[in-house]
């Protein structure tokens, strides 16, 4: 191959530059065309290979990514954005050929990992209530449907039901540690995304708050959510602690349904109607119902002995909610929602206690008239040591027989204290309305903001007397209403700082129907008022009075004065809140 | 009764004939308008909110319910609400991964990559700097990007958004000249935080220092005293977005005797294409009418 033609060819190359010397003006543009069709096509083949590099680029950083190699060396280092600086538009088969890194978000959460985020939220506390205890009070204030008829599954009669210890996330006065809130969230398949939420208290109790699957590719602007989750029933209930504008939930959440709300294991389904001019929400939910309060059933041994039958199979606990927003523009939101959440079985047991005289003969006798004194007997118990005394002082039943399973406790004077057990079962209604306006002010870190709320609880409980002291009250119905509301706002005074007030008050309605009484109830309240303090997006200092006014027991009430000192800070990846 | 031949005729050809479009900012708005002039377009937050301190509104769901496309600017810019806004929203189409979402920040290279995820710097995103939208040259290429995407999700008018797209690039680049020419000998800006630095960055412009310390954490007096000791002497302009503090950029420019200019960080919610580049004048003219 050798060939004098071969040689020749660089020679006549370089020739070409002085025979177009001698060329014409028409060769040297020929030539020029010629050079320019060269160069571009070099350069297109330029790109042609920096593309193909930068496609082994990201084939090698995924490989690298998938291989885990990022995670363990550097685990919050960034995915990086490989595309070349001088790169034009995309070209089609690009975008075409992987969808995720185009198509996807720039995000510092690493490859795979769940984006993990911790809470932690801790305070110190005092009141002037009498025993101290005036954090617990809030929550137990007196309401005709109340019980505490408490199922924890096994460890029902592990609880200390004496000094109110064992109360959930109740502060003592002084330092307390409210709760480690360890949050891991992701996209789990282009179906569902998922959610775990668990909170470690101050003294190590692990409870699973939230985990749940929820569906992103159903159309019809339909979404299904699975698993254990807190209800989207009103609007305060599907909040974690942490992000109430308060330190502690309102009276009406805190009494009707429980320190954690309408929390529950079930499926909920919603519908965002599309092309409404105005956003709508339609919802219902099937949970199982294991409630605290609201459709809370009693243990097994209470159930045996009070003839209130099994918990039926779940789901026991249906809601239905909507909520409705008018379009206000870029800086006004207000939304409104109804919801409705029925409770297909509820079971309580009552207890009161009355003085009889010793001879059990004539307890018969003087059932009448006992029957007044009895009214001041029955008064709060705080020490009688029973297993059962869920609800004491809180009967307003006139039963006066005896029954197998009631106890007696002597006293002096020839009296007996006798215990009576009523158990009552049957079901329990909620009603809720909630109105949310929130207010964007154009000014530096929440100065200006205004955000208020308000929502009305009203829980009916519908039951019949199953077993009693007093055989000829079984089967007469009970029917218990209590409502209660809240109204809060908070207003960004300075960027950072947010003062906040609010009223709640439980017990605006009470009624009992069906031979009970509804005289000694009244309505507790509370006048709350807070400054919260934002260092940073991650840390919250929270300073909060409150002048209590809490019915402890039938016309007795207590009122003080109740401080907190609230830290908040978050560890982790930046946390999105829904309105 | 033409217009309710017109409304019938989109009721029920609507989705057929055009796009239904969400941007999460007015620049994004701007740049959707420049590619697709016609197409029906909601914009979820004004020029006067920080995009990365808004909460999800029921509004912003019901855009998101029917969108083909949301186009943001992201880079974690609008993590605290976005995210949960798209997810209530029910709309498979337009979730992170799929071709309905768009980033701007995913189309072209960012600044402030890495660095140490380290939140004592503040609020600091690994990801990068997320601010790209007051490049011109950037936006000219997410605009050729959005354009190529859009062509995907409605192929009949693929051509038109293509084209619309390169007019765009072609008028960021006959402007160049220009603002370079402007901002040649710019002695430079303190900004409050680091949200212009793509702007600076491109024309060469130093930046100065910034008001917050790290990211996110307001000036103390010290911080601000430490920084015009730092600048003492030397020539320079102060900007700050509406929603910032203007406090310590006033009290800076006191002492150094510079000029404090609030400037809003996206154009007008009405802005197309031209009124991004008049948003973009307005930057390079405010940053030259330094020193």
């Amino acid at each position: 191959m050798n060939s004098p033609l071969v040689r020749g060819a660089p020679l006549a190359a370089l020739l070409t530059p002085i025979t177009a010397l001698a060329a014409g003006d028409a060769d040297i543009d020929t030539l020029r065309a010629e050079l320019d069709a060269m160069r571009s096509q070099y350069e297109s083949r330029i790109q042609a290979l920096e593309s193909r590099l930068s496609d082994a680029e990201n084939a090698a950083e995924i490989a690298r990514q998938a291989a885990g190699a990022d995670a363990l060396s550097l685990p919050m280092t960034a995915p990086r954005v490989l595309r070349a600086e001088g790169q034009s538009a995309p070209s089609g088969d690009r975008s075409g050929g992987r969808g995720g890194g185009l198509f996807g978000a720039v995000t510092s959460g690493s490859a795979f990992n769940p984006q993990i985020s911790v809470i932690l939220d801790g305070n110190y506390y005092q009141d002037d209530a009498e025993a101290g205890d005036g954090a617990a009070l809030v929550g137990e204030a007196f309401w005709p449907g109340r019980s505490l008829a408490h199922e924890h599954g096994e460890e029902g009669d592990g609880h200390d039901h004496g000094d109110g210890g064992h109360v959930h996330n109740v502060a003592e006065p002084g330092f307390n540690f409210r709760e480690a809130e360890i949050s891991f969230t992701a996209t789990v398949d282009p179906y569902f995304d998922a959610a775990t939420y668990i909170s470690i208290d101050g003294d190590g109790n692990v409870e699973l708050e939230e985990a749940y699957f929820e569906t992103r590719s159903l159309p019809y602007g339909l979404k299904v959510k699975g698993g254990k989750f807190l209800s989207g029933f009103g609007y305060v209930n599907d909040q974690h602690p942490h992000q109430w504008d308060f330190v502690d939930q309102n009276l009406p959440y805190l009494n009707l349904l429980g320190f954690h709300g309408l929390q529950d294991t079930g499926l909920q389904l919603t519908w965002v109607p599309d092309d409404l001019p105005f956003y709508a929400l339609i919802g219902g939910e099937a949970l199982q119902g294991n409630q605290e309060i609201f459709g809370a059933t009693v243990n097994e041994a209470e159930q045996v002995a009070l003839n209130l039958g099994q918990t039926q199979d779940g789901p026991r606990l249906f809601t239905a909610f909507a909520k409705v927003a008018p379009d206000l523009g870029r800086k006004h939101a207000l939304q409104f929602g109804v919801s409705y959440a029925h409770a297909d079985q509820q079971q309580q047991v009552r207890t009161h206690t009355h003085a009889v005289a010793h001879e059990h003969e004539e307890d018969h006798e003087h059932e009448d008239e006992h029957g007044h004194e009895h009214e001041e007997d029955h008064a709060h118990e705080e020490d009688h040591g029973h297993d059962h005394a869920h609800d004491e002082g809180q009967a307003h039943d006139e039963e006066h027989e005896h029954a197998d399973h009631d106890h007696m406790h002597a006293q002096g004077d020839g009296i007996t204290e006798e215990l009576h057990e009523t158990g009552l079962a049957g079901n329990a209604d909620l009603w809720g309305l909630d109105l949310v306006y929130k207010y964007d002010a154009p000014k530096a870190y929440g100065q200006g903001d205004i955000v208020f709320q308000t929502e009305y609880l009203r829980s009916i409980s519908d039951m019949k007397i199953r077993s009693s002291a007093h055989p000829e009250q079984i089967g007469t119905s009970r029917k218990y209403t209590t409502d209660g509301l809240y109204a809060q706002a908070t207003y960004g005074f300075l960027p950072r700082w947010k003062a906040g007030l609010r009223y709640d008050v439980l017990g605006l309605t009470n009624k009992v129907s069906g031979g009970g009484r509804s005289e000694g109830f009244g309505s507790s309240d509370r006048w709350t008022l807070d400054v919260t303090w934002s260092l940073s997006e991650f840390s919250q200092l929270r300073a909060q009075y409150a002048y209590n006014d809490i019915l402890v027991t039938e016309n007795e009430r207590e009122q003080f004065n109740a401080f907190y000192m609230q830290f908040l800070v978050s560890l982790g990846s930046h946390g999105a809140h829904k309105f | 009764m033409n217009r309710w031949l017109i409304a019938l005729l989109a009721l029920f050809a609507g989705p057929a004939l055009a796009l239904d479009l969400v941007a999460t900012s007015p620049s994004m708005g701007a740049l959707v308008r420049a590619v697709a002039p016609s197409a029906a377009l909601t914009v979820l937050a004004g020029p006067d909110q920080d995009l990365h301190m808004l909460q999800a509104k029921p509004s912003m769901i019901r855009a998101l319910r029917g969108a083909d496309l949301v186009v943001a600017i992201g880079a974690e810019l609008e993590v605290g609400w976005l995210p949960a806004a798209t997810s209530s929203a029910a709309n498979p189409a337009i979730q992170p991964g799929r071709e309905g979402y768009f980033e701007a920040a995913a189309q072209v290279p960012l600044l402030d990559v890495g660095g140490t995820a380290d939140r004592a710097q503040g609020d600091v995103h690994p990801a990068g700097n997320p601010h790209v939208d007051l490049d011109p040259m950037r936006m000219a290429q997410v605009a050729e990007a959005l354009g190529e995407r859009m062509a995907r999700l409605d192929s009949a008018n693929a051509a038109q958004y293509r084209r619309n797209a390169a007019r765009f690039a072609e008028a960021v680049d006959s402007r160049m000249p220009g603002w370079q020419a402007q901002l040649a000998d710019a002695p430079g800006v303190v900004l409050y935080h680091r949200d212009a630095i793509y702007l600076l960055e491109r024309f060469g412009v130093p930046l100065l220092g910034t008001i917050e310390p790290v990211p996110g954490v307001p000036p103390s007096g010290r911080d601000l005293r430490n920084l015009a000791g730092k600048l003492a002497g030397h020539d320079g302009i102060i900007i700050h977005a509406p929603y910032q503090s203007p406090k310590g950029a006033r009290k800076l420019g006191r002492e150094l005797g510079w000029s404090v200019r609030m400037l809003p960080l996206e154009p007008p919610v009405s802005a197309n294409g031209d009124g991004y580049l008049r948003h973009i004048d307005r930057w390079v003219s405010t940053i030259a009418s330094a020193g």
